[in-house]
């Protein structure tokens, strides 16, 4: 059962005015810091914000242009309540940030928050007279929800494991936080055909997706320069498409000038007639691939070299903010023998923490997936705790992963034992971090009105069904995601195993496909495959077991789930399945 | 149907073109209509493409089908900065007061309000980049943006110091 927190009366419970954490120590940490401009323009944003709302409370704007207004305040509304997505900049927090979203959740909220597949943090229950104190209550921690709803340019979005991953080539955030800014309140870009979202990975494994995003952009160096790819294109939704690639090492000072000039071609040309064909992959594929990069380049010969190029000292200024910190050396720690005498930790320690760049250390992955609780549901007792870990265990730093974990990335190696058992005990240590468990599932009917069926009651049945953690292990890793409709906010396209709820009939029902996948090693993304005919809620989980045996008994010595499935292919999982070739 | 300014005060459409280009009581002709030399203003639509020879228009009204489409921004700043064309720009259409400020910095100067819209209170702010502000003002929200625009055509990363 899904368990909801009593509900606090909104007129007794207690209002703090101010929060009593922010005086804590902040020690240095490796993130973007706002100088007085970004304080000055987010502080404004809040009052711009409060006045927007007061018209529309005083009935001097109506609905559909208030709509407008709060979308691009992150202020959108679901089938029960208001939800209020605030910005998490490509996925990272500091400590303070986090238990000001605690503070928010407990004061705002009823006691939880929701992490977003896409890195963002998500309040249910906000009341929309109350949103300007929260988001000023955000402003305080340098935080806000610019552009987390409506068709404007997102928050960007990339690996949560930046700066810290073995296998990255450049650290992807400086290059985010310049989009930021570039994207926040754009005089030009904030009226698009539809949400425009870009992803950047600087890794060999991508986990930002780009493949799957508005625009795609992989960082790398190659001769001492900082080069892009740029991907167009990609998306999930109702119509699938993997991202093409339009241009290849794009030296880094033109970052901007080659944005301007996709979105500008977007801006004007993407149709705005149909909400189901306003996304830029429906005008790439109208113009083809060529010719949309043709129509790009024509504009940005235009524009290259402009006052937008960026200069050596702004990417500098960016640089400074992440610069790779200096790991204090660790005491040598036997992490052998602590597993040896505890298989849960070691379990734990096999699923959920990765290797880390700085000998001695390691990133730590808290998930949120116990079963009976909604993938990505956080109390505000959870937040601060991992707040706390953060300050404890790291230099106060925190990230989101789009898999709708917390990520500690800092963690060093002799500690891990020390934040298992806090963690176990915060019910945030469940070893499942990649496993068939580590179900990416978005709201739902539970919470969302486009919804064609529910997705959390699915999610939990599924956990519930496999609950055995030998069997998940020996089973490897899965991605198993599920979306209510097919907006595809929980990326079932590229799910290991993908569902999608829809609607027969009046009906909930579920489509089952398989092999998609986001960007595997070197890999580039793929759509998974529809296994058979869809199928009701109670028999999702025989269908999940029959696929599942049918890897089982399909694969070779150490294959994982989509290695086995790229050999073979979907004939065999429909035959077994269904009786049938 | 009230005219405003980048001040947001009403204004006649006599007195806000300059005498060189006197623009009250002006001809505002669809493009398919309009020829550079009858001298009259020129009206666009936002699947119009922007040419040179618009530039020779006294004034240029640009038409916003709904509040929410960005498209006649793009067509600002392309009349602006690639076509240089230094007459008067004008908002016309679903003109909405909250998107004003960013129709100011694509570089419109005359924003032609639809009937039954209320008129935003006025704000001084002369030299148009909507930058005025203390965030409640809806014609001049805030002191700075991050981006390069048409009335600050570079970003705040080349004019401000940023760090502090
Ligand atoms: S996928 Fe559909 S049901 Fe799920 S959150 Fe998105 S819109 Fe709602």
């Amino acid at each position: 059962m899904l368990v909801s927190p009593a509900i606090p009366d909104r007129k007794t419970r207690e209002r703090k005015t101010a929060c009593t954490h922010l005086s804590a120590d902040r020690r240095p940490i490796q993130m973007y810091q706002y100088d007085t401009f970004d304080r000055q323009f987010v502080n404004e944003r809040v009052s711009h914000y409060r006045a927007q709302t007061e018209r529309y409370l005083a009935g001097e704007l109506k609905e559909d242009e208030f709509l407008q207004l709060r979308l691009r305040n992150g202020l959108y509304v679901q089938r029960l309540a208001p939800m209020l997505r605030v910005a998490v900049p490509y996925g990272t927090l500091n400590s303070t940030q986090l238990r000001q979203l605690a503070f928010i959740a407990r004061n705002f909220d009823r006691g939880y928050g929701h992490l977003s597949t896409r890195q963002n943090v998500q309040f249910n229950w906000p009341l929309l007279e109350e949103v300007p104190d929260i988001l000023a209550a955000l402003a305080e921690v340098d935080m806000h929800a610019i552009q987390t709803s409506g068709s404007c340019i997102r928050n960007v979005t990339t690996d949560q494991f930046a700066g810290v991953a073995r296998d990255e080539w450049l650290d992807p955030r400086p290059f985010c936080e310049i989009i930021r800014q570039w994207s926040t309140s754009h005089p030009e870009f904030d009226w698009l055909p539809r949400k425009f979202k870009i992803a950047i990975t600087g890794a060999r494994q991508d986990r930002a997706a780009i493949a799957v995003h508005d625009i795609g952009l992989k960082v790398y160096q190659a001769d001492g320069r900082t080069l892009f790819d740029v991907f167009v294109g990609g998306g999930l939704g109702r119509t699938p498409v993997i991202a093409e690639q339009i241009r290849s090492g794009l030296s880094v000072e033109h970052l901007l000038t080659y944005l301007e000039a996709i979105m500008r071609v977007y801006n004007r040309y993407g149709r705005r007639d149909n909400k189901y064909k306003a996304r830029i992959k429906i005008l790439v594929r109208a113009m083809t691939a060529e010719g949309f990069q043709a129509r790009v380049d024509e504009e940005w010969a235009h524009l290259k070299d402009g006052p937008s190029t960026l200069t050596a000292e702004e990417i500098e200024r960016m640089h400074t903010h992440f610069l790779p910190r200096d790991y204090p050396a660790q005491a040598p720690v036997d992490l052998d023998a602590q597993r040896l005498a505890n298989p849960a930790f070691s379990r734990w320690v096999e699923q959920n923490v990765v290797p880390h760049r700085a000998s001695g250390y390691a990133a730590v992955t808290l998930s949120t997936k116990l079963t009976g609780v909604p993938p990505g549901d956080v109390s505000d007792t959870q937040m601060a705790a991992v707040a706390d870990w953060a300050d404890d265990y790291g230099f106060g730093e925190i990230r989101i992963s789009h898999e709708q974990n917390f990520v500690l990335p800092d963690v060093p190696e002799a500690k891990l034992l020390e934040l298992w058992e806090r963690a176990l005990a915060a019910q945030l240590a469940a070893p499942n971090a990649g496993l068939i468990s580590d179900i990416i599932c978005c709201p739902g009917g539970d919470y969302c009105s486009l919804a064609n069926a529910k997705s959390i009651p699915v999610a939990e049945a599924i956990q519930i069904a496999l609950g055995d953690l030998d069997y998940q292990h020996d089973l490897g890793p899965i991605d198993l995601n599920i979306s209510g409709c097919m907006n595809a906010c929980g990326h079932h396209h590229v799910g290991h195993i993908g569902i999608l709820g829809v609607d027969k009939k009046g009906s909930e029902f579920y489509q089952i496909s398989l092999g998609g996948h986001a960007g595997h090693g070197e890999l580039p993304a793929s759509l998974g495959q529809i296994v058979g005919p869809s199928v009701a809620r109670d028999e999702v989980v025989e269908i999940i077991e029959k696929i599942l045996a049918t890897y089982v008994a399909l694969r070779e010595e150490g294959e994982t789930f989509l290695a086995c499935f790229q050999r073979t292919g979907i004939e065999p999982f429909k035959e077994r399945i269904y009786g049938t070739a | 149907m009230a005219l405003l300014n980048r001040n947001g005060e009403v204004i006649e459409p006599s007195s806000i073109s300059d005498g060189a280009n006197p623009a009250g009581g002006l001809a505002i002709t669809p493009l398919a209509q309009w020829t550079p030399e009858r001298g009259e203003g020129l009206l666009l639509e936002p699947t119009d493409e922007p040419e040179a020879a618009h530039t020779r228009a006294p004034l240029i009204a640009i038409n916003f089908p709904a509040f929410s489409d960005g498209r006649g921004l793009s067509l600002a700043v392309l009349l602006r900065t690639r076509y240089g064309f230094e007459g008067e720009l004008r908002a016309v259409g679903d003109v909405h007061p909250d998107v004003i400020h960013y129709m100011k910095r694509c570089g419109f100067d005359t924003f032609q309000m639809p009937e039954g819209r209320k008129l935003p209170p006025a704000a001084n702010d002369a030299n148009g980049d909507g930058a005025r502000g203390n965030g409640a003002s809806t014609l001049a929200p805030y002191s700075d943006y991050y981006q390069a625009s048409v009335i600050h055509p570079e970003p705040a990363y080349r004019r401000v110091r940023r760090g502090a």
